[in-house]
């Protein structure tokens, strides 16, 4: 029997290349592909994909007990925690400004310029910085740290429809770069992409965040958006060919399956097993679906997405 | 171009240049060439571009009074010679370089004076602010990116006086503007103005003073040129992109105050270059038609000839001018209305017992009426109303009432008026307390007890419609006022004249054919779930989910450019009965990821129209009946087909192209374009009940248009035949006219 030919797509379009990290910080760039995820036989892959680790600027009030042990007193201090997470392997950092959120401790710029300062004073490594996920708030707080981190090219998210012009803004003038957020939906992650670059900020200065379902909570449609976005920025439109960032962690420790401790069905197994599992699988399909970023929560989950990217990158 | 701006502007250009090169000989010799340049506001507050002008135009970095040599000769080389007496055109372009000269020379000049510390100046103990600093600089560039800021009004002069002065300044304020203010007229400045008036100045009050002399007024546009650096990603010495930025993206304008003189002309020659036009509040030639600047370049409105009460409501209207001349969006932040406003109280009823006032409905009188007007006849935010007010009824009386909406704007078309009007329905609705149903002259509108204790009065309706409007199609409407009519005689007098302008409407939709237009329209909103769906949208099809016609989807495009709507071009046609044009057939290629390559706007058995999931109806094949059948959404029974509305949208949704079957909307099968191929409306043998009767009127026009007027009566429907031989029965007892045509397979 003649050997099977592998079929070779050829594609005309390119993953943009996008770099974190500058003046003195550590840089990394994703992005660049030339096919699908680990179709290696059919085009080029030049970088390998990041894995960030969350850090917030405020102690978790409900985060599951398997993560608070994990992490130990870190948790008290974004700067302890940021360089702990380093250590445990963190190729950039993904700060969320949890503070700030008006149901939290509705903390404003200063604050969070507080915060990022210890971060980017703490660690050397490219930084992502998030706000609350409320529009008015985020644009304080992003404007604020954005001005600390001037010239060091961190990220700054999120932008949304209702305040991608501030952050872009911003970005533009100090140097950052923006994340796009969209609610899983093709359609409109293009659309905001084009809004951001109608702004005047450069495409190449643009993570995508599709938007992440955990396993069992819709992966499978973030899965499917992520798949057609790389579709079309293979076929050339340039206004999807952004890197990708997936908040994989945070998805998979939100649902049950991860949280649940009293009252397990025994089937259910292990308890932390289990939702490490869930976040393992969670952050695996997404590299299988395009991440070029990966944020996680667990120490253990970064050794196991690590060891699955070296034996298949 | 005006001959007497141009020469005055040369002439001005010359003046200012010759001053810069006198001082920079005496420079040399007093403070000498290695002196350093650094410009700096009154608080000490620096800038890193330099001259930002001059770098932004040569990339050339001044930074001291030798290196000022070089951008001297650049001026000088600007500089067009005077127009002689008999040169009638003086042109557009040397009028141009004589500003561009005199911004160098300006700038050069402030160099110098910040190089022997002459600046900021500082007059009757008061310190102007001079240069804006980059952190101040920065801040205000992120709100003009975002929008919060449109951009900033340069005010050059001195006002009519000290009130005319502070309502100016006010007027911007309320629209989010940026004000600098600069230069004099006789001696007066509007700085003295607004400082004998205890306004405050500076950074916090968005008021920046920067000198007294016009020469000062290239610090806003050295703010100008710096925004370029930091937010359009411009390097320094790409003037031309500095230039276009500014005309794009910075909302800026000059309004000068009192009389005109050589270097204001040539300032403001200056600015032009920018994109940034001129009203001047004296009597002067107007330079109106479009080119550097987006709209006028000069507007001349003389004060005392402005049309208003008192000097209040002109120096209003002036700034009104103002905004219109540079483009300038207005946002409603909130609707000022006594009673909650939001989508959550779209669905309220109001019922009898809790009702305060009616209009229209059995028995009533209501309509509402938006219509275009030319931007002088338009007040925006004017609300008026004729006749008594709602606390001159008892509770629970049924008054009369014409609402009429009034706008204008640079995008505005009369196409967009039904499509604007027909949003009355939901903005109203969205007011607690206030339910509205209708539309045209059926309008029918409650307002409850509560809403009228909370102090709801008729203006509210106008104040609700002028915020929304503004907010939500801003894009084409600059201006909105609303009337709102109350005395039966107008209202009765107002609604015949309207319902000949709908009239007018419907015939010009009716007119409205595929072959009068070269664009039509896509749709992508329901991508997310199908997609490789897209629909393209004629003006005899309507979108298949029967939301979107091809007038909406025009005004979407407009209001939303990167939207869902986006315009195809027709191209050459490939085949004008079954609706096949080349670039149609590009689009819908490249945009269902390539997996329909052509489609068919009036067929259904060739390639015919995708469908994603939402259609109002299913059209399907009977071979049996030599017809089609057409099921409607709201229609749950069998069908001769031997499938249900629901199992026919798992065979034609999700994208599929299927011959013999398609989807769309249900006034399609009204159009003179229904299944054109295939032999239009006499194909169709069966209908849903439903449909028949709602779309009564206008299936008997169609069907007598096709030339058999009882058509109706020889379409099966649900009551009649459920199964293909049924069908087959009841058309030949009909002698329905599909069995006689031509043979579909």
């Amino acid at each position: 029997m003649a050997p099977l030919e592998a079929p070779v797509e050829k594609w005309t379009g390119k993953i943009r290349e996008l770099k974190l990290g500058s003046g003195g910080r550590k840089t990394i760039t994703v992005g660049g592909g030339t096919t699908l995820p680990f179709v290696k036989f059919e085009g080029a892959q030049p970088h390998r994909p990041a894995i960030a680790i969350e850090v917030q600027d405020k102690e978790p009030t409900d985060w599951s007990e398997f993560l608070v042990s994990a992490w130990g007193d870190a948790l008290k201090n974004p700067g302890a925690w940021a360089k702990k997470a380093a250590e445990f392997g963190a190729d950039l950092l993904y700060i969320r400004l949890a503070s700030a959120h008006p149901e939290a401790s509705n903390t404003g710029a200063a604050q969070a310029k507080k915060s990022a300062s210890e971060v980017l004073s703490a660690v050397d490594l490219p930084v992502i910085f998030v706000g609350p996920d409320v529009a008015e708030k985020d644009n304080e707080v992003l404007v604020a740290v954005s001005d600390v981190a001037k010239g060091q090219r961190v990220g700054l998210g999120n932008c949304v429809e209702k305040n991608y012009k501030t952050i872009a803004a911003t970005c533009m003038a100090d140097g950052h770069v923006a994340i796009a957020k969209t609610p899983i939906e093709i359609n409109l992650a293009k659309q905001l992409n084009i809004l951001l670059s109608d702004v005047g900020l450069s495409p190449d200065s643009i993570l995508m965040d599709p938007t992440t379902g955990a396993l069992g909570y819709g992966l499978e449609y973030t899965y499917s958006v992520m798949e057609r976005l790389r579709l079309a920025a293979l076929m050339g439109d340039g206004m999807t060919s952004m890197p990708m960032i997936c908040t994989a962690g945070e998805e998979s420790w939100r649902q049950k399956e991860s949280k649940a401790t009293l009252d397990v069905p025994q089937a259910w197994g292990d308890n932390q097993e289990r939702s490490l599992i869930w976040e393992n699988v969670t952050a695996i399909s997404l590299l299988a679906a395009g991440a070029d970023i990966l944020v996680l929560r667990h120490p253990k989950t970064v050794v196991t997405v690590k060891a699955a990217l070296d034996k298949s990158f | 171009m005006s001959r007497y701006i141009a020469t005055a502007a040369i002439r001005g250009a010359h003046k200012v240049v010759r001053q810069a090169e006198e001082l920079y000989a005496d420079a040399l010799k007093t403070v000498g060439p290695d002196a350093k340049i650094q410009f700096k506001d009154k608080g000490g507050g620096g800038t890193a571009y330099w001259l930002p002008v001059i770098y932004g135009f040569t990339g050339q970095k001044v930074e001291t009074i030798g290196d000022l040599k070089k951008s001297l000769e650049h001026a000088k080389g600007l500089l067009p010679p005077l127009p002689g007496e008999h040169v009638w055109l003086p042109y557009l372009g040397e009028t141009l370089d004589a500003g561009m000269a005199t911004l160098f020379a300006e700038e050069i000049i402030e160099g110098i004076r910040f190089a022997k510390g002459q600046q900021p100046e500082t007059r009757n103990g008061f310190t102007f602010n001079g240069p804006i600093n980059d952190v101040q600089m920065r801040g205000w560039g992120i709100q003009m990116v975002d929008g919060r800021m449109p951009g900033f009004a340069a005010l050059l002069g001195a006002a009519k006086n000290n009130e005319v002065a502070v309502k100016i300044v006010r007027e911007l304020q309320s629209k989010g503007q940026l004000v600098f203010l600069s230069s004099s007229s006789n001696g007066r400045s509007i700085v003295d103005q607004l400082l004998e008036s205890g306004v405050q100045l500076g950074y916090d009050t968005f008021t920046v003073p920067f000198g007294t002399d016009t020469i000062s007024t290239i610090y806003a546009l050295g703010y100008a040129s710096r925004a370029t650096f930091s937010f359009g990603g411009v390097t320094p010495g790409d003037f031309r992109r500095v230039l276009l930025y500014n005309k794009f993206r910075c909302f800026a304008f000059a309004l000068a105050l009192g009389p005109m003189d050589d270097v204001k002309w040539a300032t403001g020659a200056g600015a032009i270059s920018y994109g940034f036009p001129a009203v001047c509040d004296t009597a002067v030639p107007n330079i109106l038609p479009t080119g550097i600047t987006q709209y006028e370049h000069v507007v001349s409105m003389p004060f005392d000839d402005i049309p208003g009460r008192d000097d209040m409501e002109r120096a209003e209207r002036l700034v009104q001018r103002c905004i219109e001349v540079r483009g300038i969006k207005i946002k409603i932040a909130t609707i000022k209305i006594p009673v909650a406003y939001g989508p959550a109280f779209e669905g309220e009823v109001v019922r009898r017992a809790d009702l305060q006032s009616e209009f229209g409905g059995k028995g009533g009188m209501c309509f509402e009426w938006l219509t275009t007007r030319p931007p002088e006849e338009v007040e925006d935010g004017k609300v008026t109303v004729v006749g008594p007010d709602i606390d001159k009824f008892e509770v629970g009386a049924k008054i009369p009432l014409g609402i009429v909406i009034e706008v204008s704007g640079r995008k505005m078309q009369k196409d967009f008026e039904p499509v604007l009007e027909r949003q009355v329905h939901h903005f109203l609705n969205g007011a607690e307390g206030l339910q509205h149903q209708g539309q045209r002259d059926i309008t029918w509108i409650r307002l409850s007890k509560n809403a009228y204790a909370k102090g709801f009065r008729l203006r509210h309706i106008g104040d609700i419609l002028h915020g929304v409007y503004h907010n939500q199609f801003g894009a084409i409407v600059d201006k909105i006022q609303v009337t709102l009519y109350t005395e039966p005689k107008k209202v009765q007098e107002l609604i015949e004249k309207a319902r000949g302008i709908y009239k007018e409407r419907n015939d010009r939709i009716a007119g409205l054919t595929d072959e009068a237009v070269d664009t039509y329209y896509s749709c992508s909103l329901c991508q997310s779930f199908a997609p490789t769906h897209i629909c393209v949208i004629n003006p005899e099809r309507v979108g298949l989910c029967g939301a979107y016609s091809w007038l909406d989807c025009k005004a979407s495009f407009e209001i939303n450019p990167t939207g869902p709507n986006q315009p195809v071009k027709k191209g050459p046609c490939i085949d004008q009965t079954k609706g096949e044009w080349e670039g149609v057939n590009k689009f819908v290629y490249e945009h269902s990821q390539m997996k329909v390559d052509r489609f068919t706007v009036y067929s259904v058995m060739d390639s015919p129209m995708t469908t994603c999931g939402c259609c109002e109806c299913v059209l399907a094949l009977i071979p049996e009946a030599n017809g089609f059948m057409v099921v409607s959404r709201e229609d749950y029974s069998m069908t001769p087909s031997g499938m249900t509305f629901t199992t026919l949208m798992g065979t034609v949704g999700g994208g599929l192209q299927t011959p013999g079957m398609m989807g769309h909307g249900k006034y399609y099968i009204t159009s003179k374009k229904f299944i054109l191929t295939e032999g239009g409306i006499k194909r169709l043998v069966w209908l849903s009940k439903n449909l028949k009767e709602e779309l009564g009127e206008e299936l008997k026009a169609a069907a007598e248009a096709a030339g058999v007027p009882d058509l109706l009566d020889r379409i099966a429907d649900g009551t009649s035949a459920t199964t293909p031989d049924e069908l087959v029965a009841f058309l030949q007892q009909k002698q329905h006219p599909a069995l006689e045509m031509p043979p579909l397979l």
